[in-house]
């Protein structure tokens, strides 16, 4: 195994770092052979999914093939399963009250996605299915249709939900689901996958890059093992140096090339910059506002300039929410931030 | 016929040929080979009743079988492969797709039930159409030795998303279930009809020669007697019309009510002939941006226009640029157009069609008359809106099989893979050469999919 943070991903609920007491309460459910609905709330990159997938693992066994599905709320339906769902189905007329007759839809992601597999018996000596939903907060409107299929297959098919921000889930369904908040990993259960790390694959590693590591990658530990495979390691240690050496590869060049252009008034060449981040990175429209955030937090400008910026950004982004076409709202961002430069 | 009347019936439909005798019949391919249209679409209707005659006979049978048999030992219905019982012709507008339908009904003696794309074709409306009269035989037929039918589907590739919604599985299962043979036509290539190209055969129908055109046209000048066009103007809609044999019957007919003599006044009037061609969106960007001067002049322009206003605006997008080279008027035009995008989406979303005005006056006039201070006059080059933003959720084929050859390893979503794992890959790849030859042989990267990492 090449990549460092799959050879260091935990293979079970045992081998996740820190986060003990999280684990004692899965583990609980196990030994119970039963569990509630589960929520698990926390950042980005701190490890849901794979607790969730590890548990459900663990639980289901060795049926865990056939009786666990993951699916992504924040994914589109494509072009196929967008026809495979059968968009309108009828109330039966047998039925007497003023919905008789009537057309009902089901949104097409929870038809294809969801409901086959809950519906679908159990395979195996197990309680139930388990079914996780990640970034569920991007259901949006769909979260109503879910929250009466967990009622109805709840005793077929347990649910995880996975999600970045507790705020986009609407009450029903944080009320059916038993809350987890997944805590970062401490620095001390950190600092020994580091030191196993170091042992393992014969680096030194210096003190101090652990704690920085911490800190800049915010217990992220996917992003931070991929920081230190990338370091140099000719002299056999990794300082402080060396980090910041690998730290400066990861910056999206492109994205500073794209603020650069534009603050230049380069139009042609922003825009075929842009086009081409989007296509390479396949950023929807937020995050490349996001990144864009991000970067020019870092430059040297006054906090004038930056308030300006962060204001036409925040309009782009506004419009672009409504609009039909990002291309358009990108360029007229660019072409904003242009005539900024102009004066500045 | 007199005076008056002679201009009332287009000629295109005047001159439509009777048979296929009398026409021109482009050549067509398929599958990269030459054919005889003419003879291949004879040659599919007469095999189509052949096999059909032969299926019903057959289900007929095993009808009979059924209604005594135990429910277990019941055989399944046949049905037409979908291949034989439907064919795709596909070429640009104008060339004659329709007419050697016609055609070629006129000459078998059969009826043609056409469905276009000004019907509105969603599910129910397609069946009620085609379904019944594709199925069974009219009471009438019972009565009097009827005419065989033939179905055409034109104007395939109009069918759009939500208008005509559960079209494309309903013409599906029509094929599936058709008693006469069907025929559909299409001008472009469209992947929402994918499942459709990949059921049966498709022609590739090409547009008639400049001699032949010329052959036809000449017969029409002659018939209708027409002496005030010179061969200048022939050439001239000839070459605005590129193959396109109805557009160019239509702008001989209009041409022949000109009476105009002054020549620079005739060009005037024959360029503007409009139709739908990337001509002449080209030639309403130039105009939006070099000549209008007013809002109602730039009101007009894309209102005269048969382009649609949906496609009309990612033009203007793409050529804004080049146009408009000061940086404030760019800016302005810009802010025009943001905001004509996001009154356009709200249009869509909400069905707030009150809002369609501020649309037309922004994405137009809002956007051609920032700049008109610092106009350049000189000649712009228009280009095509090849950037669509949709596509960056989508994945080219090399790409698809390197997010499929990650996820066999490490089980991420396509979208984390392109976000997270492949940024490290290439930073990781960049390191050094053995870093590649590691990662490619762990991946087991093909040439492509390694020029991806890099």
């Amino acid at each position: 195994m090449p990549i460092w943070r799959l050879k260091y991903l935990p293979k079970t609920l045992d081998e996740i770092w820190g986060r003990k007491s999280l684990i004692s309460r899965l583990k609980d459910f196990i030994e119970k052979k039963n569990l509630p609905h589960l929520l698990f709330i926390g950042s980005e990159g701190i490890g849901k999914t794979t607790i969730a997938k590890l548990f459900a693992k663990e639980f289901l066994n060795s049926y865990f093939n056939a009786n666990f599905k993951l699916i992504y709320a924040d994914i589109p339906l494509t072009q196929e399963e967008r026809s495979l769902a059968k968009s309108e189905a009828y109330i039966s007329t047998s039925k007497i009250g003023s919905m008789a007759g009537r057309k009902i839809t089901t949104p097409a992601f929870i038809q294809v996605k969801v409901k086959p597999f809950v519906q679908l018996k159990v395979i195996g000596d197990i309680p139930f299915k388990i079914l996780v939903v990640k970034n569920f907060e991007a259901l949006g409107s769909n979260q109503q249709g879910f929250r009466r299929l967990m009622e109805i297959y709840g005793s077929n098919c347990r649910m995880i939900l996975i999600t970045t921000k507790i705020s986009g889930i609407i009450d029903p369904i944080v009320s059916r689901c038993q809350l987890f908040l997944i805590p970062q990993i401490d620095f001390n259960s950190f600092n020994k996958l580091f030191l196993k790390i170091s042992s393992n694959e014969n680096v030194e590693i210096e003190k101090d890059v652990i704690k920085t590591l911490y800190k800049i990658t915010d217990g992220r530990i996917s992003k931070a093992i991929d920081l230190v495979q990338i370091c140099d390691k000719s002299d056999g240690i990794i300082n402080l140096n060396t980090l910041f050496e690998s730290l400066k590869k990861f910056k999206i060049e492109e994205i500073e090339k794209l603020i650069l252009a534009s603050f230049k008034g380069d139009f042609i060449k922003a825009r075929n910059l842009f086009r081409n981040i989007l296509s390479i990175y396949k950023y929807n429209i937020n995050d490349f506002f996001q990144k864009i955030l991000e970067v020019i937090n870092k430059l040297p400008l006054s906090k004038y300039a930056k308030i300006k910026l962060i204001n036409l950004i925040a309009e782009a982004d506004f419009r672009a929410l409504d609009g039909r076409d990002v291309d358009i709202q990108i360029s007229s961002l660019i072409s904003k931030i242009s005539i900024f430069g102009e004066n500045m | 016929m007199n005076e008056k009347d002679k201009f009332k019936i287009p000629w295109v439909e005047k001159y439509r040929p009777k048979s296929i005798k009398e026409m021109a019949i482009p050549s067509a391919k398929v599958k990269g080979q030459k054919v005889n249209l003419a003879e291949e679409l004879i040659e599919f209707i007469k095999i189509f009743f052949n096999d059909i005659e032969k299926i019903n006979r057959f289900n007929q049978e095993i009808r009979v079988f059924n209604r005594n048999a135990q429910e277990k030992e019941q055989k399944k219905e046949k049905n037409l492969p979908q291949e034989k019982a439907a064919v795709l012709l596909e070429g640009q507008p104008g060339i004659g797709k329709t007419s050697i339908v016609y055609a070629i009904a006129n000459d078998l003696n059969m009826e043609v039930i056409e469905t276009n794309a000004s019907d509105t074709r969603t599910r129910d409306t397609l069946e009620a159409k085609l379904k019944e009269s594709s199925k069974s035989k009219g009471i009438m037929d019972f009565i009097s030795e009827s005419k065989k039918k033939l179905i055409l589907i034109d104007e395939i590739d109009g069918i759009y998303g939500t208008k005509d919604r559960g079209a494309v599985p309903t013409i599906l299962e029509l094929i599936k279930s058709t008693q006469f043979p069907i025929i559909m036509c299409a001008n472009e290539y469209k992947t929402s009809l994918q499942s459709l190209y990949n059921a049966i055969p498709r022609y590739e129908v090409n547009p008639l020669s400049k001699s032949e055109i010329l052959k036809i046209i000449n017969k029409i000048i002659e018939r209708e007697q027409i002496e005030s066009i010179s061969q200048e103007d022939l050439e001239l809609i000839m070459g605005k019309n590129e193959g396109d044999l109805r557009g160019l019957i239509n702008d001989l007919q209009a041409l022949s009510q000109i009476t105009d003599e002054n020549p620079i006044e005739r060009n005037k009037i024959i360029l503007s002939l409009h139709r739908d061609t990337t001509k002449e969106i080209f030639g309403i960007i130039r105009d939006l941006f070099q000549t209008v001067n007013t809002l109602n002049e730039a009101r007009d322009l894309t209102n005269k226009s048969d382009v649609d206003y949906n496609f009309l605006y990612k033009w203007i997008n793409e050529n804004l640029p080049s146009f408009i080279q000061n940086k404030n008027d760019l800016t302005n035009a810009f802010e025009n157009l943001a905001i004509a995008d996001q009154i356009f989406g709200r249009i869509n979303k909400n069905m707030q069609w009150s809002l369609l005005p501020y649309f037309y006056d922004l994405f137009a006039g809002g956007v051609a008359l920032p700049g008109i201070e610092n106009r350049s006059k000189g000649f712009k080059t228009v280009s095509f809106p090849r950037y669509s933003s949709s596509t960056s959720y989508s994945f080219n084929i090399s790409e698809k099989s390197l997010i499929q050859k990650i996820q066999a390893k490490y089980p991420l979503s396509e979208i984390e893979v392109f976000r997270d794992f492949i940024p490290f890959l290439r930073i990781f790849i960049s390191i050094s050469r053995r870093n590649l030859k590691i990662v490619s042989d762990w991946l087991e990267l093909d040439a492509k999919e390694k020029k991806l990492l890099k």
